[in-house]
C-alpha cells in the first residue's frame, strides 16, 4: 500500500441484516476506493445498499445489521502510529484497518476523521434543544476528544465539567457542556455555511429554520470536527430544487476550500453528475459499475447503468417514450438470491454466461472503469441469449401461494411481486 | 389511516346518478377554474376568539385561473407549499373553496348537490402521492378497486368482478394477485393499484397529485409510460401535480408555474421551456442538476434565501424578495446586483430582523434601552454595515445606507425602513403583476404593458 493518493480503502465489505424473514445481505462483498479529496458518488435506487455501505464506513451499523466481513483500510499515519502497539496487524504503512481495531478508537474518529450528514435534516436534530447549543455541543466532543486522544477519563476531569456544573445542567439542559469557546465556534460554523446572521440564528430552534437552512445547520455540525472524509446521505433529497442547488454549491465551495473527501449517497443522477468526480452504481449490493462520470455517464457497459439513464425525463427535450428497466429491485434476502448475475432476471441482454456471477471487469475508458457484466468481454448475441421467459414465474417467492402455475398467454406479468424489504434494510433511518 | 384514503372514498358519495354531459362544445374547455382562493384559518378556535386573537388566514393558494382542454395534461409545478396540491383538491372539491369559480363540463362544481354531484364525483378522480398511505392495509387490491364501484353500485356483482379483473391487467398487474393485501407490493405496483382504483368508474379527468415522487426512477418510468398510454387509450384529461421538471416536461402539454399560491407563468410545454419568461421559471429550470457529463461547467444562477410565509406574503409581486431582476425605480442609478442587496437589507430592516445587541466585536456598543450611546453611533454603523453588506456600496446610496442605519442606532426601525423605501420603492412592491390572457402568459413587470414606464431593465438583458 505505498499509493498515498487513497484516503480509503474498502475491501471485501458484507453487511447483513438478521431480520424475521431471513439473512439480508445489504452489501455484498464490496471493494471502493476513495481518493483523497475527491467527491465518490455511489447512486442506486432504494434498497440497493448504498446508504449501508455509507454506515458501514462509519461503524453506525445497528442490530440486527452486522458486518460481518471485509477490511476498511483508512489512511492517517497518526493514527497507525497510535495503534501500532496494541494491534499490529492493523497497521499496514500509514493505513489503519478500521474492522481491526477496537471499537473505542473506531469511535474515537468519528467527527475528526469521518463525518455523515442525513437525508432528513428535520428529524436529525433535537426539536429542544436550540440549534447554537447543539452545534456547539459537536465542536464541544470534538474540542475534548482531539485535546485528549486516548483518554477518556480525563475528560471528565476537567474542571470545566465539574460535578456542580452536572448538577446545573440537570436544571438546565441547555448549559450541558456548552462552553463560551464552543459556542462561538458554532457561530463561526454557521457562517461558514452561509446562514445569514448567525449569530441570532444560533439562539433559535430547529423548528424556526427552514429546510434548507437546517440543511446548512447539519453540514456546519458535520464540519465541527474539521473531518478528512464526508459521507452524505441523500443531503438533498427532501429539499427543493432551488434549495437542492444552493446546498450543492455549498458541498462544492466546502469541498474546494476543506480539500475534505466527500463520499456522496444519491439516487439522483442530476446530483452525481453535479457533485462526483467518480461515481459507482449500486445494484444488489454490489458495485456493478464504476469509473469516471464520463465512463458512467458516457461510456457505460452495464445494462442497468443504461437502463437506469434511460428512465430519467429530458429536461431539454422530450424524449418520447421512457425506456425504464422492467420489473422491481431485488429481494435481498439471502435464500432468494442466486449465484449468478442480480440483474439478469430484469436484463433486457441476459445471457447463458450470465447465470454465473461475473466479476469486475475493465471496461474501455479511463483506468477506473471497471464493470460487473459479461459484456465487457463478449457482445450480445441472441444465439446464447436466454429465453424471455426464462426467470418467470419460477422465480417468485415461496411465500406466495396465489402464483399460478404460468401466464399461460404467453404475456409476461409486467412485475414479478416480491416481499418488499425496505423496511427491513437499506434505507432505514 | 391516512386523511387522504378517507377523502379518496367518501369522495364518492352513496347514490347512484346519470352521467354528466361531459360532450363540452368544440374549444370549450373540459375544466376551468376561475379565480380559485383558499385560505387555512390559523388562531380560529372558540379560545383564541375568547382570548381575542385575532384569526391568522395561510393564504395557500390565492386567486388562480387556468383552463384544461379535453384529452390535455396540464402540469402544475413549484415548489413545496407554494400551494399546488391544495390547487388539485380544491377544484375536486375535496376542500371548500374560500372564493372563486370551478367549472366542470360548463357546471359549476361548488353548486353541485345531489345526482349531480355523484355525477361528478364519477367523472373526476384523483390518484395521491403517497401510495403507501392511500390504500387501505385492511383491504384486499380486489376490493380496493372494486369499492367505488360498489359505492356508486355499477353493474351486478360479476361485472364488478369482471371489470376489477380488466382494470388489474390493464394496470400492469396479473389477475391472480387480486387477494393479496397492499404490503404485498412494491411502491410502484402500489401506485398501479391506486390508478386502477381511479379508473375504476372510467372518469373524464384525473387529477394525478405527485404519481412518482415515491418511485424510484426506473419505476417512475413504468409509471409515466403507463400514464401516458391509458390517456391515449381511454381519451383522458389529466392534471398533473408535480415538482419534478423533468416528470412535467416530459408527460405535459402545457404548464402552470406556481409560486406562495399563485400561477406566474402558464404556457405550452415546449414554449416555456425552451423561452422560459418568468425569473422564478428560468431560476428554476436552471437549479435542476442535469444528468450529463457537462453539469458541473454548466451556467447556474441559483435562487438564495427561502419562499417567504404564505401567512404574510410579500406585497406586489411574491417572487420579489427573491428575485434576481427586482426592478429598480427608473430615475435610479444602480446595478442590479447591488439593488438586489440593498432591497434584501431592506426587507430585513422592515421585518427588524437583524439583531442590534450583536454588533460589533463582544459587546463592543452598550445597547440600553436600545439605543447607542451619541459617541459611539458612527463606529457602530460602520460595523452594522460591514455587517450587512459585503462590498462596499456606490459613494450615493453608502451615504443613504448610513443614514438609514443612523436611525436604526436610536432603534427607530421605522424611519430607518421609511427612509429606505422612499429612495429604492420598486414597482415590483407597488403593483401586482397580472397573468395576461394569452396562450403563454407571465405575471411579470419585465413583461408589462401597463406598466411598462416602470420597468428599467431590459427583460432580455438576463440571461436565461
Amino acid at each position: 500500500m505505498t499509493d498515498t493518493d487513497d484516503i480509503l480503502r474498502v475491501n471485501d465489505l458484507s453487511t447483513r441484516f438478521f431480520t424475521e424473514q431471513g439473512q439480508v445481505n445489504a452489501v455484498d462483498e464490496l471493494e471502493l476506493r476513495i481518493e483523497r479529496g475527491e467527491v465518490f458518488g455511489i447512486v442506486g435506487e432504494s434498497g440497493s445498499g448504498k446508504s449501508v455501505t455509507a454506515r458501514s464506513v462509519i461503524d453506525l451499523i445497528d442490530a440486527p445489521g452486522e458486518i460481518v466481513d471485509g477490511e476498511i483500510w483508512f489512511d492517517d499515519a497518526e493514527l497507525a502510529e497510535r495503534v501500532r502497539e496494541d494491534a499490529p496487524d492493523a497497521v499496514d504503512g500509514s493505513f489503519v484497518d478500521l474492522l481491526s481495531v477496537s471499537s473505542a478508537v473506531r469511535q474515537s474518529l468519528r467527527g475528526t476523521s469521518f463525518s455523515m450528514i442525513f437525508q432528513d435534516p428535520e428529524s436529525s436534530f433535537n426539536p429542544s434543544l436550540t440549534v447554537g447549543e447543539q452545534l456547539a455541543e459537536a465542536v464541544e466532543v470534538q474540542r475534548r476528544a482531539s485535546a485528549n486522544p486516548r483518554s477518556t477519563k480525563a475528560k471528565t476531569d476537567s474542571a470545566e465539567y465539574s460535578f456542580g456544573n452536572l448538577l446545573l445542567s440537570t436544571v438546565l439542559p441547555s448549559q450541558q457542556f456548552v462552553t463560551e469557546e464552543s459556542r462561538e465556534r458554532a457561530i463561526e460554523l454557521l457562517e461558514l455555511v452561509g446562514i445569514p446572521d448567525p449569530v441570532e440564528r444560533a439562539d433559535e430552534y430547529p423548528h424556526e429554520y427552514s429546510g434548507g437552512m437546517l440543511q446548512r445547520a447539519m453540514i456546519a455540525q458535520a464540519l465541527a470536527g474539521e473531518p478528512d472524509v464526508l459521507i452524505a446521505d441523500e443531503p438533498t433529497t427532501a429539499l427543493d430544487v432551488t434549495i437542492q442547488a444552493q446546498i450543492l454549491d455549498l458541498l462544492d465551495d466546502l469541498q474546494t476550500e476543506t480539500g475534505m473527501t466527500i463520499l456522496l449517497i444519491t439516487h439522483n443522477l442530476g446530483v452525481v453528475a453535479r457533485m462526483c468526480d467518480r461515481v459507482g452504481v449500486m445494484y444488489a449490493g454490489e458495485i456493478v459499475e464504476r469509473g469516471t462520470l464520463e465512463d458512467v455517464f458516457d461510456d457505460h457497459v452495464h445494462p442497468y447503468t443504461e437502463g437506469l439513464l434511460g428512465s430519467i425525463p429530458e429536461l431539454g427535450g422530450a424524449n418520447g417514450q421512457l425506456e425504464p428497466i422492467g420489473g422491481n429491485v431485488p429481494s435481498l434476502l439471502d435464500h432468494e438470491m442466486e449465484d449468478r448475475c442480480h440483474f439478469a432476471d430484469r436484463c433486457p441482454m441476459a445471457m447463458e454466461d450470465c447465470l454465473d456471477h461475473p466479476p469486475e471487469f475493465d471496461a474501455a475508458g479511463s483506468e477506473d472503469h471497471t464493470v460487473r457484466c459479461v459484456l465487457a468481454t463478449q457482445s450480445y448475441t441472441e444465439r446464447e441469449a436466454l429465453p424471455p421467459n426464462y426467470f418467470g414465474d419460477a422465480e417468485r417467492p415461496a411465500g406466495e401461494k396465489h402464483a399460478e402455475p404460468a401466464h399461460s398467454d404467453g404475456e409476461q406479468p409486467a412485475e414479478r411481486t416480491r416481499t418488499t424489504i425496505s423496511d427491513s434494510g437499506g434505507e432505514s433511518r | 389511516m391516512s386523511s387522504d384514503d378517507n377523502r379518496a372514498t367518501s369522495s364518492a358519495s352513496a347514490e347512484l346518478a346519470t352521467g354528466i354531459e361531459t360532450d363540452t362544445p368544440e374549444g370549450e374547455p373540459l375544466v376551468r377554474v376561475e379565480n380559485l382562493k383558499k385560505y387555512f384559518w390559523e388562531n380560529d378556535s372558540l379560545l383564541d376568539r375568547l382570548l381575542g386573537d385575532e384569526p391568522v388566514a395561510v393564504q395557500a393558494v390565492d386567486g388562480v385561473s387556468f383552463e384544461i382542454r379535453e384529452g390535455e395534461t396540464l402540469g402544475l409545478v413549484g415548489e413545496s407549499g407554494c400551494g399546488k396540491s391544495t390547487t388539485g383538491e380544491t377544484l375536486l372539491r375535496l376542500q371548500e373553496p374560500t372564493d372563486g369559480r370551478v367549472e366542470f363540463a360548463g357546471t359549476n362544481v361548488y353548486e353541485m348537490e345531489g345526482s349531480d354531484l355523484t355525477a361528478f364525483r364519477r367523472e373526476a378522480q384523483v390518484v395521491f402521492q403517497d401510495p403507501f398511505s392511500s390504500l387501505d392495509p385492511r383491504m384486499t387490491i380486489g376490493d380496493i378497486v372494486q369499492q367505488p364501484l360498489d359505492i356508486h353500485d355499477v353493474g351486478a356483482d360479476e361485472e364488478r368482478r369482471e371489470r376489477v379483473r380488466n382494470l388489474l391487467e390493464r394496470v400492469g398487474l396479473s389477475v391472480d394477485q387480486l387477494d393479496r393485501y397492499p404490503h404485498e407490493f412494491s411502491g410502484g405496483q402500489r401506485q398501479r393499484i391506486g390508478i386502477a382504483r381511479a379508473l375504476a368508474l372510467e372518469p373524464e379527468f384525473l387529477v394525478l397529485d405527485e404519481p412518482t415522487s415515491a418511485l424510484d426512477v426506473s419505476v417512475q418510468a413504468q409509471v409515466l409510460n403507463l400514464l401516458e398510454d391509458l390517456q391515449a387509450e381511454f381519451d383522458l384529461t389529466y392534471l398533473l401535480i408535480s415538482h419534478d421538471l423533468s416528470v412535467i416536461r416530459h408527460i405535459c402539454d402545457r404548464v402552470a408555474v406556481m409560486y406562495l399560491g399563485e400561477i406566474v407563468e402558464i404556457g405550452p410545454v415546449e414554449e416555456l421551456f425552451e423561452d422560459p419568461k418568468h425569473p422564478y421559471t428560468k431560476a428554476l429550470l436552471e437549479s435542476v442538476p442535469r444528468a450529463t457529463t457537462d453539469e458541473r461547467e454548466r451556467d447556474r444562477e441559483t435562487l438564495a434565501g427561502d419562499v417567504p410565509s404564505p401567512r404574510d406574503p410579500p406585497s406586489g409581486c411574491r417572487f420579489r424578495t427573491r428575485c434576481p431582476m427586482v426592478i429598480p425605480p427608473e430615475e435610479l442609478d444602480i446595478d442590479q446586483e447591488t439593488y438586489r442587496e440593498l432591497m434584501t437589507v431592506r426587507e430585513r430592516i422592515e421585518s427588524r430582523d437583524i439583531s442590534l445587541e450583536t454588533v460589533g466585536d463582544d459587546d463592543q456598543f452598550s445597547v440600553e434601552d436600545g439605543s447607542v450611546p451619541e459617541a459611539d453611533i458612527p463606529a457602530f454603523v460602520a460595523a452594522l454595515k460591514r455587517r450587512l453588506f459585503d462590498e462596499p456600496l456606490p459613494p450615493h446610496h453608502d451615504e443613504i445606507v448610513e443614514t438609514a442605519l443612523t436611525e436604526l442606532a436610536a432603534s427607530n426601525w421605522e424611519d430607518a425602513a421609511a427612509i429606505l423605501r422612499t429612495e429604492y420603492e420598486s414597482v415590483c412592491e407597488r403593483d401586482h403583476p397580472g397573468l395576461g390572457n394569452n396562450t403563454h402568459s407571465v405575471a411579470c413587470h419585465l413583461y408589462g404593458t401597463a406598466a411598462d414606464s416602470d420597468s428599467a431593465v431590459d427583460p432580455n438583458s438576463w440571461r436565461g
